[in-house]
């Protein structure tokens, strides 16, 4: 690690002065972005361009800004941790933000030209060019500390140390873009990091979109060439699976609601007890009730080792190469799937193995009938996931009626996955209960006053309402952005309030608030793109310290400038809008603000009354930022790159805090 | 008190006399002849005999066994009068612990002092404890099979018989650990020997003797066992034990309670053994592919067991386990993940480059193997005509991440061949690289192994993975060539433990299928999987893969049905009952516990009688085994599902004997 340190300090040194010189330029002009020049070059072809290629170029750029918003993010934490730096700070932080508006204009616009014509829209390893940029980019934030004077050399080593961590995280971190269809025909563009779970990915689209977060939400691939499809299993791991897509795939992604893929833990009795008892049991399925349920999961789920239903019967296997159908006798045992020879009995010495789970996923099978003239439409296919194209080892099984199949399909899952399954289902129950408890705490607000948080839902919609389509009738692209501006500031209003200790409720006036709410809170900021912040807000804020980098995560970063493909109707773009914002509130809620704020959005009671209070929170914004609206881009910051940064964060703030 | 005479010698109370056997149930034990009336008590006449044997001796574990009425007199405070004691009662004073010879689940012979006038279950209580094995609930004893006549003929090698009888237990204190085992072990080498005997697993069996050991051919077969359980209500005296008898120790009631492999080395270790046991003799059926499985991991556990890789004793650093795991979480943190990784892999790129014969099969191609150039660097494989052309475009390049490897390896035909399965969007491409020798087979292979999980070279197993092929290449000289040399009959016991024979680890049923040289790559090949797990984890994946198996956790037992003509076969689970049809194995129907109202026993006419939700009403009687059997099973399972966590250790024992016991008891 020495050498790489001594190379950091190299660079360190090279950036900082190039900021020192992009600063100064900034605050004449706008143009120069303290980005480095190659991506700087890129960018400019990006814009206007509509073809495919180029749409690999305008992801690059996406991601581009994403990591910029997080430069940006640094660059105000630093400034606010250090108070001398305050009286520099507006200047800078304008500054500093302002570059990214134009980066971010250009890259997205380009980017959604780029959607809409190419038919895949991720891309395997995103090309190198982001890679070098990310390097580069974390450095600027030491600009701002030179300010600090006395513990340069404390904080350089603390910078080396985060950078060094940055370099190493960022040499790994393989994002993609990854076009997401809705099952309304449109479709969002999402970043997806290496690290994310289907969960994570999940979460986020339920952020962006106004489903009800129940737990049938999945993600479920279509292999349109093959004929088949699946869900994802929420462990699973979103860029493993895409990157094992071909470039010129057909495949598709897409969001909806699939009641299989829980049914067994809604209905174990169908797959557990089915068939054993015949008739008699069938109807009694109908009645188990949810003690039962539970104790059959329990004793199927929860034991030393899972329990895989008992299931056998007669499944057409399809011979390879051929379009003829055999049927056989099937078994599923938690070691694979086994058929019976010809001439022997099923006890299980006699039996032959016909595939284990290890390296296959189950799909599918969409008009097997049609496609490979198999006896019925209840088919499923095993392949191993890197299979693309048709091949002798793909293995299509077709069932008798649904019933079998669903068994099946099931039965081979919990075989595979084992209490993963289980535990996926109950956090996506965790995270359904959650959705609805805000639902419900949305509608009752709705009406009177808004609270903060938890009203944030339906008061920001409100909000966004009004001001957004003023703006937008203006320029539809910055309109969007607005949007995410204006969201992101009712959001902070609340959050700052509570600072002072004020009442946690928004004024329903609220919705006034396209003004330009200030950002009392250094996260909102960090989140929002906040180069605007006034001086004092931050100072406020400054008590806060480890506050920010926690707010950051809810925010989904990235959704601002990926997600929007069909900008051209406005009206959608606005519904697109609200989602973005709603979200936040419960995940901060939920496990970031935990420490210092007062978790404004829970307590629905204390939201009716909340009336009276409104008004002093509409007081304390009056500390307008400048140039609220025109630095609006910088919602996204990097998404996955979070909690990674917050925790880096956090330890430098102690390191900072300790030498204070 | 008793025995008040006149002058003359008569007796002018109203007491008689009573005789006293001293010892054990024996005919021409010494006797006793105390005065006695019948308001003595009990404790007085104990009193009275320990007086007049005038024996310095410590008597408190001693009690009157009254052999008619086989029941021990316990209640000191009782009269005669109230036990209904006359004078023609044969009544033994004697000891209520008596030694008796355990077969362990690992098939090993323990002495040790068991209660004979307690409860089984209580008695098991007390041996459990003994062992150090929690959940003593979960086991019970069974009676040995009688031996047939002819096999005591044959010269049965004479076994060794540990010895715990001389132990005793401080009552109600945990026992405390001591040198990485519960302090009464550590007391002699003796009892240590005997505690590393319970603790760790088993060698592999003798293959000849696998194959002379009785196995079921049939689900009756497997029923024979289940008639031979002892009765939890009722004391070993009454059940006709003797001391010095031979009891079986097994695992009754396949529910095992919080399984863990920290506190319970020597329950997982029994009960690792108990699953092998089943395994080995085909009391539980699996098919070849999990006999593999169940190969491998027996090998790697022997392996681990041998080499004294024992995993650290439970509990004495459990403290600094913790502390280091936070230690390394907390640098994990720091640092991001792995950074060394990350660096050395930026540093240092690993590679190997070598001329290897390469051989991709296609349709309507003869071609054999080609000489290659080959470099594999990161997870790619590229292969080249010649090392000068390597520079350009490689013939062809093949990213083994989550490709299938699979050794074809014939170490005295020195064939060294890696056969990979790369899936490719396409579909799989098969390709085999042979290699010239042992050592680079090792590299290449280890390389492949590693690439097939994402892994470079750079990655720390490496060199590891590379010894532990080199050790298999020779394993399989020994093992492989022993087992091809001497066809079905492979060595004995004494073939040294590094060798595999493959033989003691398979069923034998897959020793008449296979030869030992075609198992032993297959056993290798499912070892890859499991190689790197500790000698507990090995055991619990052992445990849980047996768990898995269809038909685990069944204890059969030959019942007719109400109304039925046939004898049937009742399964009784942890969870259901389960009727099978006697001569086809097929299940006819599943009655889960969760739905059973009631259950009743009728002693008279042998009849256990079931009441289901929806009144559905099942009634059988019991033909293999006593009701008592099939009625103590299903209560028992009851009991066992209502346990807690929370609870911890106690036992609610009263509700156990309330659940299990029968009339007779009380």
């Amino acid at each position: 690690m020495g050498e790489s340190n001594e190379d950091i300090d190299q660079m360190f040194s090279n950036l900082l002065g190039e900021m020192d010189l992009l600063t100064q330029s900034l605050g004449v002009d706008i143009l120069p972005p303290p980005e480095p020049k190659p991506p700087r070059a890129e960018f400019n072809y990006t814009v206007g361009f509509k073809d495919l290629n180029e749409s690999l170029n305008a992801l690059e750029d996406q991601d581009l800004d994403a990591l910029m918003a997080d430069l940006v993010a640094d660059i105000s934490e630093a400034e606010q941790r250090t108070i001398q730096a305050q009286k520099e700070s507006p200047q800078k932080q304008p500054h500093s933000a302002s570059p990214y508006v134009p980066s971010f204009h250009g890259t997205a616009s380009p980017g959604y030209g780029a959607n809409v014509a190419a038919t895949s829209q991720f891309d395997d390893d995103l090309p190198p060019p982001p890679a070098d940029p990310v390097l580069d980019l974390p450095l600027p934030p030491p600009p701002p500390e030179p300010i600090s004077q006395e513990e340069e050399e404390a904080q350089a080593k603390a910078d080396k140390i985060k950078l060094a961590l940055e370099k190493l995280k960022e040499a790994k971190v393989k994002k993609l873009v990854v076009k997401i269809h809705m099952n309304d025909n449109s479709s969002k563009s999402l970043m997806v990091d290496e690290r994310q779970l289907a969960r994570d990915v999940l979460d986020n689209l339920f952020e962006k979109t106004h489903c009800d977060c129940n737990v049938d939400w999945c993600l479920y691939e279509i292999y349109p060439e093959l004929q088949i499809e699946r869900f994802f299993e929420d462990h699973e791991n979103v860029v493993e699976i895409l990157s094992d897509w071909t470039r010129d795939t057909e495949n598709k992604l897409l969001f909806l609601e699939k009641e299989e893929k829980y049914a067994v833990f809604k209905n174990p009795q169908n797959f557990y007890l089915d068939n054993k008892g015949k008739k008699e049991n069938k109807e009694t399925n109908e009645k188990m009730n949810a003690k039962n349920k539970e104790s059959l999961l329990e004793e199927s789920f929860c034991g030393t080792s899972i329990i895989v239903p008992e299931l056998e019967g007669a499944l057409y296997l399809k011979e390879d190469g051929k379009k003829s159908w055999k049927r056989r006798y099937f078994l599923l045992r938690a070691s694979g799937i086994y058929y019976v020879p010809k001439g022997k009995t099923k006890t299980s010495r006699d039996l032959a193995c016909f595939i284990q789970f290890e390296n296959v996923n189950i799909y599918y099978g969409i008009q097997c009938k049609m496609k490979y003239k198999a006896p019925t439409d209840y088919c499923f296919v095993l392949k191993h996931p890197q299979i693309q194209k048709e091949s002798q080892y793909i293995k299509y099984l077709c069932c008798d009626d649904a019933r079998a199949l669903s068994q099946w399909v099931t039965g081979i899952r919990i075989a595979k996955y084992g209490k993963m399954l289980y535990d996926n289902y109950q956090r996506a129950m965790a995270r359904a209960g959650l959705a609805s408890r805000w639902t419900n705490l949305g509608t009752v607000n709705a009406v009177p006053p808004a609270p903060p948080s938890t009203g944030v839902k339906t008061g920001t919609t409100q909000a966004n309402g009004q001001i957004p389509q003023a703006t937008q009738s203006v320029n539809t692209a910055l309109g969007e952005d607005r949007r995410h501006l204006e969201t992101t500031k009712d959001k902070k209003p609340g959050l700052g309030s509570h600072d002072p200790g004020a009442p946690r409720a928004q004024p329903p006036p609220k919705s006034s608030l396209p003004p330009p709410p200030p950002p009392v809170r250094r996260s909102s900021d960090v989140g929002g793109g906040s180069p605007g912040t006034p001086p004092k807000a931050k100072s406020a804020a400054a008590s806060f310290p480890a506050q920010p980098d926690d707010l950051l995560p809810p925010p989904p970063p990235p959704p601002p400038p990926l997600e929007d493909d069909e900008l051209p109707p406005p009206p959608p773009d606005f519904n697109d809008a609200p989602p973005d914002f709603v979200p936040p509130p419960p995940p901060s809620f939920a496990g970031d603000l935990g420490f210092s704020l007062p978790p404004p959005p829970p307590p629905p009671p204390a939201l009716a009354p909340e009336p009276a209070r409104t008004p002093p929170v509409v007081v304390k914004r009056p500390p307008p930022p400048p140039k609220r609206q025109e630095n609006p881009g910088l919602p996204g910051g990097a998404g996955g790159e979070q909690d990674f940064m917050s925790d880096l964060m956090k330890a430098l703030q102690k390191k900072r805090g300790n030498m204070s | 008190m008793a025995g008040m005479k006149t002058a003359t010698g008569d007796y002018i109370d109203s007491s008689w006399e009573l005789r006293v056997f001293i010892g054990e149930e024996d005919p021409e034990a010494e006797s006793l002849t105390l005065r006695v009336t019948g308001e003595s008590h009990i404790g007085g006449v104990l009193l009275k005999i320990v007086e007049e044997i005038k024996r310095k001796q410590d008597w408190s574990d001693h009690a009157i066994w009254w052999e008619q009425k086989r029941q021990w007199l316990l209640q000191t405070h009782w009269t005669l009068d109230k036990y209904g004691i006359l004078a023609d009662a044969r009544l033994f004073f004697g000891p209520q612990h008596r030694p008796v010879i355990l077969r362990l689940p690992n098939r090993r012979a323990l002495r040790l002092r068991a209660s004979f006038s307690q409860p089984l279950f209580q008695a098991m209580v007390a041996i459990c404890r003994l062992l150090s094995i929690r959940h003593p609930e979960e086991m019970s004893l069974l009676r040995a099979p009688e031996k047939e006549k002819k096999k005591k003929k044959e010269k049965e090698p004479e076994e060794e018989v540990y010895d715990l009888s001389k132990v005793v237990l401080v009552g109600g204190v945990a026992p405390a650990s001591f040198r990485g085992m519960p302090a009464h072990f550590s007391d002699s080498a003796q009892t240590e020997a005997c505690y590393h005997m319970l603790s760790r697993p088993q060698p592999p069996p003798d293959p000849l003797l696998l194959q002379r050991l009785p196995r079921p051919s049939s689900l009756l077969d497997k029923t024979q066992l289940h008639s031979r359980w002892l009765d939890s209500s009722r004391c070993l005296m009454q059940q006709g034990i003797k001391a010095g008898d031979t009891l079986w120790l097994r695992f009754k009631y396949y529910s095992f309670f919080d399984l863990d492999p920290k506190t319970d080395p020597v329950r997982l270790t029994q009960l690792y053994e108990q699953a092998r046991w089943d395994l080995l003799l085909e009391e539980i059926d699996c098919t070849e592919e999990e006999m593999m499985v169940f190969a491998a991991l027996q090998y790697h556990i022997n392996k681990l067991s041998q080499s004294g890789e024992v995993d650290e004793p439970a509990g004495t650093d459990a403290g600094l386990d913790d502390l280091d795991a936070a230690l390394s979480n907390l640098e994990v943190k720091l640092e991001g993940s792995a950074p060394t990784d990350v660096l050395d892999s930026l540093t240092t790129i690993p590679e190997l480059k070598d001329h290897l014969r390469i051989f991709r099969p296609r349709k309507l191609t003869l071609k054999g193997y080609r000489q290659h150039w080959v470099v594999f660097k990161e997870t790619t494989l590229s292969y080249y005509k010649s090392q000068d052309e390597a520079p350009a475009e490689p013939i062809q390049q093949l990213n083994l991440k989550g490709c299938e490897v699979v050794p074809d390896v014939n170490v005295s035909g020195q064939k060294f061949c890696i056969k990979l399965l790369v899936p490719s969007p396409e579909g799989m491409s098969e390709i085999y690289l042979r290699c010239q020798d042992e050592q680079q087979y090792a590299r290449w292979m280890a390389g492949c192994r590693l690439a097939s999980k994402g892994r470079t070279m750079a990655d720390s197993s490496y060199s590891s993975e590379v010894q532990a092929i080199l050790a298999f290449l020779s394993l399989q000289r020994t093992g492989g060539g022993s087992g091809g040399g001497s066809g079905n009959h492979p060595q004995g016991p004494d073939a040294s433990a590094e060798a595999l024979n493959p033989y003691g680890l398979v069923a034998p049923r897959f020793q008449r299928k296979f030869k030992a040289k075609q198992l032993t790559p297959r056993i290798l090949e499912a070892h890859q999987n499991v190689a790197q797990l500790s000698l507990s984890e090995a055991q619990l994946r052992f445990i849980q893969a047996w768990q898995s198996l269809p038909d685990f956790g069944i204890s059969y037992v030959v019942v007719r049905f109400k109304g039925s003509r046939k004898d049937e076969i009742l399964g009784i689970a942890n969870n259901r009952l389960i009727r099978i049809d006697l001569s086809v194995g097929d299940v006819v129907k599943t009655w889960r516990f969760s739905n059973m109202r009631q259950w009743n026993v009728n002693w008279d006419i042998r009849q256990v009688a079931i009441e289901f939700d929806e009144h559905i009403n099942v009634a059988f009687s019991c033909v293999s085994a006593g009701c008592r059997i099939v009625h103590e099973y299903i209560g028992g399972y009851i009991f066992l599902s209502t346990r807690e966590r929370a609870r911890g250790e106690e036992l609610d024992e009263d509700l156990f004997l309330q659940l299990t016991g029968g009339h007779e008891a009380f």
